[in-house]
């Protein structure tokens, strides 16, 4: 049995003595693709930065692929990949210097995936010789999931990564979730706003709220499930916004 | 026998109707109404995931749930094609409740918007009009 992508138990955050995430348990097995829903400020992002280590925890365990996060190996490091959601770092690098230095850091790095995607996502050889301060939101963003996929990772843990894109951005960045990402068995975790495109790739669900995950399940069964507590002839069919509405207010 | 492109389908996220569920009515309707003949060829699953810019896994329970139901079958070589007796096929009636659920929807909508059941019947007369 492979250990799962991530296991948490009982994990404490606080934020001066405001706690962020409370005795959250969660697992995320190998394969899934989940969306992680949660209000402003429900602790998304500090949920995804304790699962990687990016943030000390104040409590309970993080483990990745079966290792403690506090002696996590470099081949397991090496499995992950992340967008964060605004990245401030290597602003004064180039898009090449930066990508440059990311691939000397791990020991898979697809060059041809990264050339083929700078193409088809338009940063082109001008925007490449820039420093990253000078690009656009969306180009530092198209930048930042081109350097995450770069190293096919094995579990890849998505911040907002489509909110400084454009729709048809948006759809470049879904067509290589879907090809480039899920045909390869990735798990994938992943915060958005935009509920119409985690509909789109999204199988699994899980709410944040209170410091806890709150409701997890297959996303389908989640829309279904209305059927189930009122019967069948009278159905309130609801979307994902319903749901979203109904479990985190 | 005809091979469709994914262009067969259209989807709306954010929907209370989940993705696979569309794509299911869907297929239903049009092998109901003989868009779909059987032995048609329905586009891959990569494809119309791509397409549709959805999970393909989501795309393979539609088709996995319309292969159980007898409206497809998988055939070597070729893919998911449509059967060649869709159980529904010909009985009008079947037809008419594939319908059911898309007026369902319109009817609630409907009620919210507190229109007049003749007014409603009036305009759908005249959609069915414009569209044969």
């Amino acid at each position: 049995m492979t250990a799962s992508p991530i296991q948490m138990r009982g994990v404490a955050k606080r934020f001066d003595s405001k706690p962020v995430l409370d005795g959250l348990d969660w697992e995320v097995g190998q394969g899934q693709v989940i969306g992680l829903l949660g209000r402003n400020g429900a602790g998304k992002s500090t949920l995804m930065e304790c699962v990687l280590g990016l943030r000390e925890i104040d409590g309970g365990s993080v483990q990745l692929f079966g290792e403690p996060l506090d002696a996590l190996s470099d081949a397991t490091r090496a499995r992950i990949g992340y967008v964060p959601q605004k990245s401030d770092l290597f602003e004064w690098m180039t898009p090449l210097q930066m990508l440059a230095y990311f691939k000397a850091l791990y020991p898979r790095w697809n060059d041809a995936k990264v050339t083929g995607l700078l193409d088809r996502w338009g940063i082109d050889i001008a925007l490449r010789n820039k420093p990253i301060r000078r690009l656009s939101g969306g180009e530092q963003q198209r930048l930042s999931i081109i350097r995450a996929l770069a190293h096919e990772p094995e579990l890849l843990v998505l911040d907002e990564p489509v909110s400084a894109l454009d729709p048809a951005g948006r759809r470049d960045f879904l067509a290589e979730l879907i090809d480039g990402v899920i045909e390869r068995g990735t798990t994938v975790v992943f915060s958005t706003h935009i509920l119409t495109d985690l509909e789109r790739v999204a199988l699994d669900v899980a709410f944040l709220k209170g410091g806890r995950i709150v409701l997890e399940g297959d996303l389908d069964d989640l829309l279904d499930g209305a059927a189930n507590h009122v019967g069948p002839d009278a159905r309130t069919p609801r979307s994902l916004e319903d749901l979203f509405i109904e479990v985190t207010r | 026998m005809t091979s469709h492109s994914p262009q067969l389908f259209s989807i709306v996220p954010g929907s209370t109707e989940p993705i696979y569920r569309q794509l299911v009515d869907q297929v239903r309707r049009m092998a109901a109404g003989g868009q779909l003949a059987p032995g048609d060829a329905l586009p891959s699953v990569r494809e119309t995931a791509l397409q549709l810019a959805v999970n393909p896994m989501t795309v393979s329970k539609a088709y996995g749930l319309l292969e159980l139901e007898g409206v497809l079958e998988r055939r070597r070589g070729v893919g998911m094609v449509v059967a060649d007796r869709p159980r529904s096929a010909g009985d009008a009636g079947e037809r008419l409740a594939l319908l059911r659920p898309t007026l369902e929807r319109a009817a609630r909508e409907a009620r919210e918007l507190e229109l007049d059941p003749d007014a409603i019947l009036t305009l759908f007369t005249q959609i069915l009009k414009e569209s044969a």
